[in-house]
């Protein structure tokens, strides 16, 4: 049988409609876009173009008073981080928010908090289910340690890491959430071109090596345009791109507001 | 309790192996940290593991004098696939992973070798740049080789072990044969290699196990690039003839950590080694001036006194000893150069006596290559006398 049947993309996350404001002024407007499993999407557009509050509503960190959001097919008007975070979102901060005081070790196992079943008691004596979990945590820890290759830095306090170390552990504590989407705010900010370089790399993988959804906020259009698939670009709250790169790259609507009208 | 002095005593790096296996299986031959966590291989796991992948290969059809080209930083799998082409009677040809890629793609294409092993995803890449498409290609991890697996000559190190049986191959090296060589471009971007016998190692070997007085309870840590003649010679030839420990750190960035951790009480290293440790410690001595570095220059340096001397031992010298990974070394090693008069001098300080021993590796053009198949065998013909 000739298969002239297209193949259906299953999106992960939909947004339809979401409107955002604070006080009267709107910081997103009408926005709706999909984000197919296991792709690499990125959010650009100028400062104030309403980025951040989108990842916002999406972890339920905001509440848009308009639209709706589904994810891996079922509908939340309202979700709370907490909720997120059990469905499967985990994300990364553009200020990087991580324990300085405790190690990296430490930081990465609080991100295996959700995974956890024993109760507090229970961890508090170390008795029942806690006594077998803390290997296993650590061992899922270790694992996440190993892939974004910090074991140099294991034991070392945060606060002592250059920045862009910080920002590698922060991946590894929002992936030790073994999360179906990770939400990226601005991973690369104020890394070197090494840096950045590397941090792409690890995006990759993490998407096609675990399988996880990615959704970034970032500034550098090269790396935007180098490692994601589907690209949708906001300003002024409002969506005026949403695609491949390459057709992204061609709108004539991007380039004169982001991307620079060519003289 | 048998000693390496017993006879008649095995000529083969592989019956070496098969030894140790007799002798103490439940002995631990190899860790490695991998997850944090130091992951053990008992001399009987580990002949057997080398056993199973000796047979798989055996079963691809590896012919004995056939070359495994390795470019790996210092892992288990490596070992064992090095340990378990001897066996067959075959060469493991060790290149540096931490060379550049510029460098050794021109290397990989010059060697054109049909059995590979790699790390990883990044070696790959070099083997595709030299346009190699080698009969089998193992390799250790498989993060990024998601499509690369797919194919029938690629394999998982792990995949192909499962491939092994438990059919009895006896070893099959011959004590004058190849067991490593080594390559480079030399003048002229000429091949150039370093063949060792598995005689000549073990004599080296035991040279260093008498010198050193080295016995079972030694713990070393392989920690230099896998792919140097000295450490065949002085580190993979003693703990085989030996039965001692030895150690891979989780990768070659903790290195420094994991000496720390484990305390070897054998060291291999090059003037390399040592003097990136003595770099270390002068970047983070206190500032010169300091009373904290008056402190430290005043612990370094001989005093008449008893008192004294244990003072400057208990409060610098003891603790910078647990810091560089030298708390229970008494065998540190020297291969090759001189160690620079600061360093030795450092070193010297801390009562860490380093001792020299040679580097004979000689480098020559092969006569023919590729080397023609004879009897069944790949003609050696480049054997050392």
């Amino acid at each position: 049988m000739a298969q002239t049947q297209a193949t259906k993309v299953e999106h992960l996350l939909v947004l339809e409609n979401i409107g955002l404001s604070f006080k009267g002024v709107k910081a997103v407007t009408d926005i709706s876009f999909a984000v197919a499993a296991g792709e690499i999407c990125a959010l650009i557009g100028p400062n104030g173009a309403g980025k951040s509050s989108l990842l916002n509503v999406i972890n339920g960190v905001y509440q848009a008073q308009q639209g709706r959001i589904r994810f891996a097919g079922e509908e939340h008007r309202r979700m709370r981080p907490h909720d997120a975070a059990v469905r499967g979102i985990a994300r990364t901060f553009q200020n990087i928010a991580l324990f300085k005081g405790m190690s990296v070790l430490d930081n990465v196992l609080t991100g295996r908090n959700l995974k956890r079943r024993s109760s507090w008691i229970e961890q508090a004596l170390r008795i029942g289910r806690a006594a077998g979990e803390d290997d296993r945590q650590r061992e899922a820890a270790e694992r996440i340690i190993d892939f974004l290759h910090i074991q140099p830095w294991r034991d070392t306090l945060v606060g002592k890491l250059p920045y862009g170390l910080q920002k590698r552990v922060e991946l590894a504590r929002a992936l030790a959430a073994e999360p179906r989407l990770l939400l990226l705010d601005e991973p690369m900010a104020g890394m070197n071109a090494e840096e950045k370089q590397q941090m792409s790399r690890f995006i990759v993988d993490i998407n096609r090596e675990l399988g996880t959804t990615v959704v970034l906020i970032e500034h550098d259009i090269g790396v935007v345009m180098g490692i994601c698939d589907h690209v949708v670009v906001l300003d002024y709250g409002r969506k005026i791109g949403d695609g491949p790169p390459d057709e992204v790259r061609q709108n004539p609507e991007v380039i004169a507001a982001y991307l620079g009208t060519r003289h | 309790m048998p000693t390496f002095t017993d006879n008649p005593q095995p000529g083969t790096l592989p019956q070496w192996l098969q030894q140790q296996a007799r002798q103490q299986g439940t002995g631990i031959a190899l860790r490695h940290k991998r997850l944090g966590v130091w992951q053990v291989r008992t001399w009987h796991q580990l002949a057997a593991e080398v056993q199973h992948l000796a047979t798989a290969l055996h079963v691809r059809g590896f012919v004995p004098g056939a070359s495994l080209v390795i470019v790996s930083r210092p892992r288990p799998e490596a070992l064992i696939a090095a340990l378990a082409v001897q066996w067959l009677g075959g060469v493991a040809a060790l290149l540096d992973p931490l060379e550049t890629a510029a460098a050794q793609v021109p290397l990989l294409r010059e060697l054109h070798s049909e059995w590979v092993f790699v790390e990883g995803h990044e070696e790959i890449q070099r083997l595709r740049a030299a346009g190699l498409a080698p009969r089998l290609l193992i390799y250790a991890d498989g993060r990024g080789l998601a499509e690369v697996s797919q194919a029938g000559d690629t394999l998982a190190f792990a995949q192909l072990l499962q491939q092994g049986s438990d059919h009895r191959l006896e070893p099959q090296a011959r004590a004058e044969r190849t067991a490593f060589a080594f390559y480079r471009l030399g003048v002229g971007q000429r091949l150039e290699q370093q063949r060792i016998s598995h005689a000549e190692l073990l004599q080296e070997g035991r040279r260093l196990v008498h010198g050193e007085q080295l016995g079972r309870q030694e713990e070393a840590l392989a920690a230099r690039t896998f792919a140097a003649g000295c450490q065949a010679r002085y580190l993979l030839a003693p703990w085989l003839i030996v039965g001692f420990r030895l150690n891979f750190p989780e990768n070659l960035e903790t290195r420094d950590q994991d000496r720390r951790e484990l305390g070897p009480t054998l060291v291999v290293g090059t003037r390399e080694t040592y003097e990136r440790l003595h770099t270390q410690v002068l970047a983070r001595l206190p500032e010169p001036g300091s009373w904290r570095r008056r402190l430290v220059d005043w612990a370094l340096v001989a005093h008449p006194s008893a008192l004294q001397r244990h003072l400057g031992y208990w409060l610098i010298r003891r603790p910078l000893r647990d810091v560089l990974g030298f708390s229970r070394t008494r065998a540190p090693l020297l291969v090759g150069e001189a160690l620079a008069p600061p360093t030795l001098a450092f070193f010297q300080a801390l009562a860490i006596e380093v001792c020299t021993w040679p580097d004979p590796a000689k480098w020559h053009c092969p006569a023919l290559w590729p080397a023609p198949l004879v009897n069944g065998w790949i003609e050696d013909s480049t054997q050392p006398a």
